[in-house]
């Protein structure tokens, strides 16, 4: 691509991410983001599912802008929190809180935020600039596709939704189908006939999105918190010298470097994301070393690998999403969600028909991620006060803003009572061992995996081979034929569990 | 006896029963023809990987143990959901208010950490953020107070 294009459309970008309105939504979205991410027990999703319904209020544009600044805060948040009182804030940075902790006890606690906030800075700059090299050639790629393309490249995308979630690959099948069997109740579009809906009319127009998602993973969590006993050591929280030493500096250099590589590539697969990508750049990081065994013991390798590899992932899954209309993980489902409620249908037509949102968009990431350097360094006293704040009182109040939030969404107070369903079901698959990331990601993709297949069947006159005919079909059903058969070899199952569980 | 794979069986359970159901309910659904694939089509071959995946997790289950299950935290559960039941089911009859105090206290209920002292200071400012932003800051079409003293309390009232 012409190095003129792709500056002019930066300068697009620019001119919609540096309005004083816009500018206000991505800062919203930072100090949101930084806020979830430092408290343990509220995550990026829940925090988007919740705010899903406000964003109806915004301009598209500001309304995705803070959706996606909430996400990358978060990265920055939760890793405060796992250096500082060795909890992790945010379940992407569960493993930083191995050394992370460990340096903050020896007195490096400034050290280690530092390295943590600029490593994320680093890896957030090189990720957005992955996104804007790799955009434009995959949209125009993707607009090349014919229905059975769209409908293979779901399968493998629900199939590395699959193979990468952690825990049972079983239930994970499970969960798929479950999901889009849930996305399949209401309205049949193509024959107006509905489906499961029990003759109530509240589902003809099929469950939300929203209630689900809040019910699911909102509600389900409070449940399941609030069995937990807390207990929070503040002890550690006084931080004195922000700077790093230029040794630490030095160490870092090459992990954060490894980090940003890995996390940007496990970003971009589909499943794929934060946390996935900080176990592996930590686990890399433990095999390249000299001195494996010292991790653990306040190693600043092991805070800047997977600080800049769960920032480096957060970004770059933004890239199915935005050029396929396909969402990798349970956060992009929601960037979906946002789009869905302001009419944009999300795919490789997005680029052409609003450049503005999508160029803005990822302009926006940049100056979101200055923010939070700023937010996150000098501003680390006021974060560390949020943890004061009990967890019952603020289940209470996560409690009622899901209430009042789908409430809002139609007035509809049935809609509510939903959630209250879902929330009880959430919990039942938690106590199962069942991750519900899957089963949103079967709820939104199954919808549209019929409407493909149909369109693909009535194009090939009922021919079901034109799925192994085309070649490019052929070559996403044969990848995601391979990735099943890997995991269920053993060797590389093994593999796999070991990357999920190394450092717990 | 206890089952030392209690998680996986439970799991298949649910799948099992939730593939029969699917195929029960939409055994009506038209299938159409393969140019046209018909309403039933995806249900079907839904609810069969669903089956499917049930049976094997029985299977490994069986042959291979697995983990058990845990206890289950009745209270939080039974509160919390309780909680957003009650301000599905007061807020368009009693008003924010009466839904939001019955919501928080349901809640507050749901775990022995609550100091209910603390609690009320809390409520009365989650009543004033509350009525605050949504109603005056969002201006949300809700009522604030009951329109009319008792009357019609919502157990008086059937769905309409």
């Amino acid at each position: 691509m012409e190095i003129g294009t792709l500056l002019a459309n930066l300068a697009l970008g620019v001119s919609v991410a540096v309005t004083l309105q816009n500018l206000g939504w991505c800062l919203a979205g930072a100090v949101i983001g930084t806020a979830i991410g430092v408290l343990p027990g509220v995550g990026p999703v829940a925090t988007m599912a919740l705010l899903l319904p406000v964003t109806y209020l915004l301009p598209a544009e500001g309304a995705l802008i803070m959706l996606a600044g909430i996400y990358y805060g978060a990265q920055y948040g939760g890793s405060t929190t796992a250096i500082l009182v060795n909890l992790p804030g945010e379940s992407s940075s569960v493993v930083t809180t191995l050394d992370g902790h460990q340096m903050a006890r020896q007195g490096r606690a400034g050290s280690a935020l530092a390295i943590a906030a600029l490593g994320s800075f680093f890896a957030g700059c090189i990720a957005t600039l992955a996104i804007v090299v790799a955009a434009p050639p995959l949209s125009r790629l993707a607009q090349q596709f014919r229905p059975e393309d769209y409908f293979s490249l779901m399968v493998l995308g629900l199939v590395f939704a699959i193979v990468l979630a952690s825990g049972s690959v079983l239930k994970a099948f499970g969960m798929v189908f479950l999901g889009m069997l849930l996305g399949l109740v209401g309205t049949d579009v193509n024959t107006g006939n509905t489906r499961f809906t029990f003759g109530i009319s509240d589902l003809f127009d099929g469950i939300g999105f929203v209630p689900l998602a809040m019910g699911v993973f909102g509600i389900a969590e409070i449940i399941a918190n609030l069995t937990n006993r807390e207990r929070r050591d503040l002890a550690t929280s006084r931080v004195s010298g922000l700077l790093p030493t230029r040794e630490d500096i030095r160490r870092s250099v090459a992990p954060v470097l490894r980090g940003t590589f890995l996390g940007g590539l496990l970003g971009i697969l589909p499943g794929g994301g934060a946390i996935l990508a900080s176990f592996s750049a930590y686990t890399l990081e433990k095999r390249l070393s000299p001195t494996p065994e010292k991790f653990g013991t306040g190693m600043i390798e092991g805070v800047a690998a997977p600080e800049s590899a769960n920032n480096a992932a957060a970004q770059t899954s933004f890239i199915p999403m935005l050029t396929l209309g396909i969402p990798s993980n349970a956060v992009m489902a929601m960037m979906i969600g946002g789009m869905m409620i302001h009419g944009i249908i999300p795919g490789p037509q997005v680029m052409e028909q609003r450049p503005g949102l999508f160029w803005g968009m990822i302009v926006s990431m940049w100056i979101g991620n200055l923010m939070l350097v700023v937010l996150n360094l000098p501003l680390i006293g006021l974060w560390v006060r949020l943890l004061l704040v009990p967890y019952r009182l603020l289940a209470i109040a996560i409690l009622f803003f899901c209430c009042i939030g789908v409430y809002s969404l139609n007035n509809s107070a049935n809609e509510v009572l939903i959630i209250a369903a879902f929330g009880l079901f959430g919990y039942l698959l938690m106590k199962l061992g069942c991750e519900p990331a899957p089963l949103l990601l079967g709820f939104l993709l199954g919808p549209m995996m019929e409407v493909y297949l149909r369109r693909a069947m009535l194009l090939s006159r009922g021919d079901p081979l034109v799925f192994v005919q085309r070649p490019l079909s052929l070559a996403f059903l044969l990848l995601a034929a391979v990735l099943l058969l890997f995991v269920v070899v053993p060797t590389v199952r093994k593999a796999r569990e070991r990357a999920f569980r190394d450092g717990n | 006896m206890r089952l030392k794979s209690g998680q996986d069986l439970a799991t298949g359970a649910l799948f099992v029963a939730i593939g029969v159901a699917a195929l029960w309910i939409g055994a009506d659904y038209p299938l159409g023809t393969a140019q046209r694939p018909g309403t039933g089509v995806l249900p079907r071959i839904l609810a069969w990987c669903l089956i499917g995946t049930g049976a094997l997790l029985w299977l490994k289950a069986l042959l291979r143990g697995g983990p058990r299950l845990g206890g289950w935290a009745w209270r939080p559960a039974l509160m919390v959901t309780l909680a957003v039941a009650a301000f599905a089911l007061l807020i368009d009859r009693l008003g924010l208010v009466v839904a939001m105090l019955g919501s928080m206290t349901l809640a507050a209920l749901g775990t022995p950490e609550t100091r209910w002292r603390e609690y009320a200071l809390f409520a009365v400012l989650m009543l004033i953020i509350g009525i605050g932003v949504f109603r005056y800051g969002l201006g949300m079409p809700v009522t604030v107070l009951p329109k009319q003293l008792p009357g019609n309390m919502p157990w008086e009232l059937p769905w309409k």
